[in-house]
């Protein structure tokens, strides 16, 4: 595509604008799962989230590349490793607590479409970034 | 193509694939003992804890070192790998028996643990060593 470099530039800032807002809009559903039900146990849930970047920050660095490379070292799997199970672990604190009777089904669905969105912000981040890395080599 | 396409990205997801089956029998498990009525005696947690070690164990060893590729009768140290393979083997099997005894205990009995603390730690144990399998298929596809 021929767009210009200002053109360009103020595309990328309009995506990581909407960015912005999916990942506040995830923040509120969070909260708002546990205000308006006056109910602030699914805030347990922010522990899991606070936990799945930890290992990609600790082990990783800012070695992006090898996430999406083969194989790889043994520390880069158990990071996968690590994120699988804490991504599993945001499903299934809402999940406990529903079945526990602790929460209802309204609170249940706004946590897990807080998740939903945190999924879709995260995923969209990660293709924005691998794309950078493409369009900066030329 | 598919076949293809799903062979090239499985060493790329499949950690993340075993973490995420790891996490939902550990979780399968706290639920059960959050919801139980009863109070969970610790010896029910002895499978799950016994079938993750045994996941541990069986990934402490390298696909090729048990590879009949290279023979060398001055290299005799393979029955070492094959013993520690072994073993971890019989606590699996153990830990799985337990667990599926467990459950049937659960459910013939009304008191103590319902028959949902069974079925969850049938089921952590299960996806605590498919999750240890499909941890050791990626980390030796290199």
């Amino acid at each position: 595509m021929a767009l210009s470099r200002s053109m360009r530039a103020c595309l990328h800032s309009g995506r990581l604008a909407l960015l912005a807002i999916l990942v506040s809009g995830g923040i509120v559903l969070q909260i708002l799962a546990c205000a308006l039900y006056n109910n602030w146990w699914p805030m347990l849930t922010v522990l899991m989230y606070l936990i799945l970047p930890m290992p990609l920050m600790f082990f990783l660095g800012s070695d992006n590349s090898s996430v999406m490379s083969n194989g790889g070292d043994g520390w880069v799997n158990f990071t996968k490793f690590l994120t699988g199970a804490s991504i599993v672990g945001s499903i299934a604190i809402p999940a406990i607590l529903k079945h526990a009777g602790v929460i209802g089904w309204g609170a249940l669905a706004m946590e897990l479409s807080s998740f939903v969105v945190f999924g879709v912000a995260i995923l969209w981040f990660l293709q924005m970034s691998s794309e950078d890395e493409y369009s900066s080599m030329f | 193509m598919e076949h293809n396409n799903l062979l090239a990205a499985w060493p790329v997801v499949g950690p993340g694939v075993a973490g995420a089956v790891f996490g939902a029998g550990w979780w399968f498990w706290t639920d059960a003992v959050v919801c139980s009525a009863a109070a969970v005696p610790f010896l029910h947690y002895l499978p799950g804890f016994f079938a993750t070690f045994a996941a541990l164990m069986f990934n402490c060893v390298n696909r090729e070192d048990i590879g009949d590729g290279y023979y060398s009768p001055y290299d005799d140290s393979e029955w070492r790998v094959k013993l520690w393979l072994f073993i971890s083997y019989v606590v699996s099997f153990v830990s799985l028996a337990g667990a599926v005894g467990f459950l049937v205990q659960d459910a013939l009995t009304n008191t103590g643990p319902s028959a949902w603390t069974g079925t969850a730690g049938v089921l952590q144990c299960v996806c605590v060593l498919v999750s240890g399998l499909i941890y050791w298929t990626c980390h030796s596809e290199d």
